[in-house]
């Protein structure tokens, strides 16, 4: 970009000859070469670092070219570290870039590696990352840049150990989930349809989870009763007339040979016929039409169809048109199944799926008189896609810049988390600083002794799912051991392949886990340790599997509050309701406890400040990132 | 944007294709189709191609903008067919020149600047009319819930996050003339002390290239600092205003172009431009200021 010729000298001069030593000699790591990457590591070889190191796991997408520059349509595939480096280079090709086409959580990458550093900047766009990346700073007491964008909004703040909050100091809102009934029995919004699409797809091609049925849920509380023994006494009818086995979808779809029309028939008819006699639930409620194929065909078929005006994905498909790409995408992934032999992964690029969740989803949706949408809005619901444009990633990859130039500095103190707003705040303030906030002493990452309260029933709650979606997904560990503080010092969990696999499938019960019972989690790559105080529960609300002390909650979906304007990444990150490791979520550094204001004037201003940037967090609350961020539901 | 020929599309229809749609996937999705067939659609002067011209150089072609032509500061052709104007580094002086033929032909026009840690940019929309998305306001729909428990409809009124309304709107901008002659004496100390320190500075900086036919060269050179300082009273006392309000820190740290202030005034710039194109969102009116040593940037109209 700009010449480089002269450039040191001009550093010297603007940033004073001792930082721009500092620049000269520094060795900084930056995680992730995506939309802020690319930005990031033209500033960087700019302002006349020399010595970088880039890691990134991904290759490079066509979606990706609206804003990563550094990336051209004949680089599509390939690696983003690697083709990063050599765009950067052109720039400066006295820099010295290694790039690692990999990803930065594997243990090859430990407290020794993050050690080299004199500051890590991270340009992430998931929460997992970020969290192993926070854990490694603090292990290492490297000092880190963190930072996230979505859409117009923007942040950047930094981390230092024992200074200031780290990226786990505050709980961050967990994904948005519904309850299992009204995905199943009573969907209100296209939401719920799409959730229930994304479900039936795993069941029927990909991995079947057990929180993932797509068929009426008989054990509705709001169903049960007298009202309910009707539809008992249908089921029992229906199963041994019809055979239709509930408890596996996918045998039963394979033995029909995946016939669309019997699938469809038993989704959109005989299914809704039976939430039809649970007439308690529709006492209060629309009650759902059920469609059959036959009559859906005839009766659409003189139906006109809308006159193209453009792009295929923005219009709304007539229920007819649902059908028959129903009926197309599943001959597409039966095939798919078939050549792959191995389970399908629903993934929003690949047509057929994307086909089948939008017109499963829609035709649904008709069922339910739920307004529908088009596959270019399911899509972004589906595939959770946070919109991302390049200045927004320009001004933020600036700001990391300045904050990274205070760190070498010496000047902490000059550190500020800023955020960008969407418009002005009463401040005028477009880009609004806010000073750092001191650790949480009770933070569940960077304490002392870090301990925290789980609620779950330890009659059902398996070793596997404490493992997998508690320390692993909860809480960011990459390779838990686990040992039961019984005074015998039990191993419960071995990160070691092959010790404790036998325990997985167990309860906790069955290890005399029960209430008050503390289990040490230690992750040996994260050098962290975590205490998990026990609490049994029964019954947990909304059919979760556990409950954190002081998670919380997602934003309601519908807010009645009026807000200045509602952008589309707010409305998507609503639609969030994933759990899974691909999650982009959030990254407020930090919440607004005490959060000062940067300007030595009268506290009501400061208020409004605080409560601008406080806003702009909420908003972009489930989803901070920048790449093509995909949440599963 | 009626006041733009060029928007009447030269492309086979304004029909936006697969490809493009794949291409620009993550912006169509933040400010809508219609936004997209305006930018494409869109021609851009660029005048000064440093480093803050590169950036909004680069961040306009990501948008997908029809055209940039990039020229240096001396064969400006003041006839050329622009929708946009934009005008960095030594032009400070014939910005107002060249605004005000702008201003006068409907093309939209930007100055922007880098000095150091510092960087502004001015915007002269002229009457500018844009869109802006509202979220909607629903009324209860006759739903059984809401009649069964009797409550008045009115308490269901809410906002639907789902949807969104069009509302036109209107703003007007002010010549460059206008926004660097403002009178500022008669405002309130409180009003005063908010006001941006960079605005000032810019007034120091174009009394420097008038003085000495440059700009300001290195920091380290006291002598240097020195004469900004005394430009910086000399300026400070025909606006007849304290000279607090320009503290001495600005003369150590406003030369060169920094490449992260490029980044983050090219960054506002290039969303300006979008806005300005599209007709879509509020503009910022009509100054924004970025100080790289608080961290902050912020918006404040003059004229």
């Amino acid at each position: 970009m700009a010449s480089m010729a002269g450039t040191s000298e001009i550093y010297r001069n603007v940033l004073g000859s001792d930082l721009s030593q500092c620049v000269e000699n520094a060795k900084v790591l930056m995680v992730g070469a995506g939309g802020i990457g690319c930005e990031l590591l033209k500033n960087l070889v700019l302002t006349g670092f020399k010595d970088i190191e880039v890691i990134d796991l991904d290759t490079i997408d066509v979606s990706n070219l609206n804003r990563q520059f550094l990336f051209q349509k004949r680089h599509v595939g390939k690696s983003k570290a690697e083709v990063s480096r050599e765009s950067a280079l052109r720039f400066n090709p006295d820099a010295n870039i290694k790039a690692r086409h990999d990803n930065i959580m594997s243990p090859e990458y430990g407290v020794d590696f993050f050690k080299q550093f004199n500051v890590v900047m991270n340009a992430l766009d998931n929460r997992a990352a970020r969290n192993h990346v926070n854990r490694m700073c603090l292990a290492a007491d490297v000092p880190l840049v963190e930072s996230g964008t979505a859409g117009y909004l923007g942040q950047a703040t930094v981390i230092k150990k024992g200074v200031t909050e780290c990226y786990e100091c505050q709980p961050k809102p967990t994904q948005k989930t519904f309850p299992g009934c009204t995905i199943r029995n009573t969907p209100s919004e296209a939401i719920h349809c799409i959730v229930w699409a994304k479900h039936l797809f795993n069941q029927l091609f990909g991995e079947a989870d057990a929180d993932e049925e797509v068929s009426p849920d008989t054990e509705d509380p709001e169903a049960v009763g007298a009202a309910g023994e009707k539809a008992v006494q249908n089921q029992e009818k229906e199963d041994a007339i019809g055979g239709i086995e509930r408890a596996s979808t996918r045998t039963w779809a394979e033995d029909i040979g995946y016939d669309p029309v019997k699938l469809f028939n038993k989704l959109f008819n005989e299914d809704i016929k039976y939430l039809l006699s649970m007439d308690k639930l529709w006492r209060k409620r629309k009650p759902p039409v059920p469609l059959d194929w036959e009559t859906i065909k005839k009766a659409c078929n003189n139906e006109e169809k809308e006159a193209d005006n453009g792009l295929q994905d923005q219009r709304v498909w007539s229920p007819e048109e649902c059908s028959d790409i129903f009926s197309q995408s599943i001959d597409t992934l039966k095939q798919q199944l078939l050549a792959r032999g191995e389970d399908l992964v629903w993934d929003k690029d690949d047509t057929a799926s994307m086909d089948f969740v939008t017109s499963a989803a829609n035709i649904r949706a008709h069922i339910f008189s739920i307004a529908m949408k088009s596959r270019f809005d399911v899509k972004a619901m589906a595939g959770n896609i946070i919109p991302a444009i390049a200045t927004t990633n320009a001004i933020i990859s600036g700001v990391i810049v300045m904050q990274a130039l205070n760190i070498l500095n010496g000047n902490l103190d000059k550190c500020k988390t800023i955020y960008l707003n969407r418009k002005p705040n009463p401040r005028k303030r477009l880009l609004v600083p806010c000073g750092l906030v001191p650790p949480n002493p009770k933070c569940y990452v960077c304490a002392a002794k870090p301990e925290v309260t789980v609620f779950l029933n330890t009659e059902t709650l398996t070793v596997k799912t404490l493992e997998e979606k508690i320390l692993k997904e909860r809480f960011g560990m990459v390779a838990p051991d686990v040992e039961i503080e019984d005074g015998k010092g039990s191993i419960l969990i071995s990160s070691e392949e092959g010790e404790t696999e036998q325990n997985l499938p167990k309860t906790l019960s069955e290890f005399h886990v029960g209430n008050s019972a503390r289990l040490k989690a230690d992750d040996f790559l994260q050098n962290y340790q975590l205490v998990l105080n026990i609490k049994h529960r029964d019954n947990l609300e909304d059919d979760v599997e556990f409950e954190v002390e002081g998670d919380v909650p997602a934003p309601r979906p519908l807010s009645p509050e009026p807000g200045p304007s509602t952008e589309p990444e707010e409305r998507e990150n609503q639609a969030a309701a994933g759990d899974n490791d691909e999650v982009m979520i959030v990254d407020e550094p930090a919440p607004s406890r005490k959060r000062k204001a940067d300007e030595s004037q009268q506290e009501a201003e400061e208020q409004q400040d605080m409560e601008t940037a406080k806003r702009a967090r909420v908003s972009d609350a489930t989803a901070d990132e920048d790449d093509d961020d995909i949440i599963a539901l | 944007m009626v006041e733009n020929p060029s928007v009447t599309d030269e492309r086979n229809g304004s029909a936006i294709t697969e490809d493009e749609a794949a291409l620009y996937d993550r912006q169509i999705r933040l400010w809508g189709l219609d936004a997209q067939k305006r930018l494409r659609a869109s021609c851009v002067l660029l005048v000064g191609i440093k480093g803050l011209g590169a950036e909004i150089c680069k961040n306009l072609v990501l948008s997908g903008v029809k055209s940039v032509t990039i020229v240096d500061p001396n064969p400006v052709n003041e006839q050329d067919f622009v929708s946009q104007f934009l005008v960095q580094r030594q032009d400070i002086g014939k910005n107002i020149h060249i605004n005000d033929i702008c201003h006068d032909n409907g093309v939209k026009f930007f100055a922007a600047d880098v000095f150091g840690f510092y960087g502004y940019m001015f915007a002269d929309l002229g009457e500018h009319k844009f869109v802006e998305e509202e979220p909607k306001i629903i009324e209860a729909s006759d739903n059984e819930s809401s009649r069964s428990d009797g409550e008045p409809k009115a308490k269901y009124r809410k906002v639907d996050v789902n949807e969104t309304t069009i509302v036109q709107k209107f703003a007007e901008f002010y010549r460059l003339k206008a926004a660097l002659a403002c009178k500022l004496d008669n405002r309130t100390e409180k009003i005063l002390k908010r006001l941006p320190s960079v605005y000032f500075m810019i007034k120091v900086i174009l009394r420097f290239q008038s003085q000495y036919g440059r700009l300001p060269q290195t920091t380290m050179n006291t002598g240097e600092r020195d004469n900004l300082l005394t430009l910086r009273d000399e300026v400070m006392k025909e606006l007849n205003l304290d000279v607090t309000l320009l503290p001495d820190e600005f003369a150590s740290h406003c030369t060169a172009e920094v490449s992260p202030i490029c980044a983050i005034v090219g960054g506002i710039v290039g969303q300006e431009v979008v806005k300005a194109v599209s007709g879509k969102d509020a503009p910022l009116n009509n100054f924004f200021f970025y100080n790289g040593l608080e961290g902050h940037g912020t918006v404040e109209c003059f004229n």
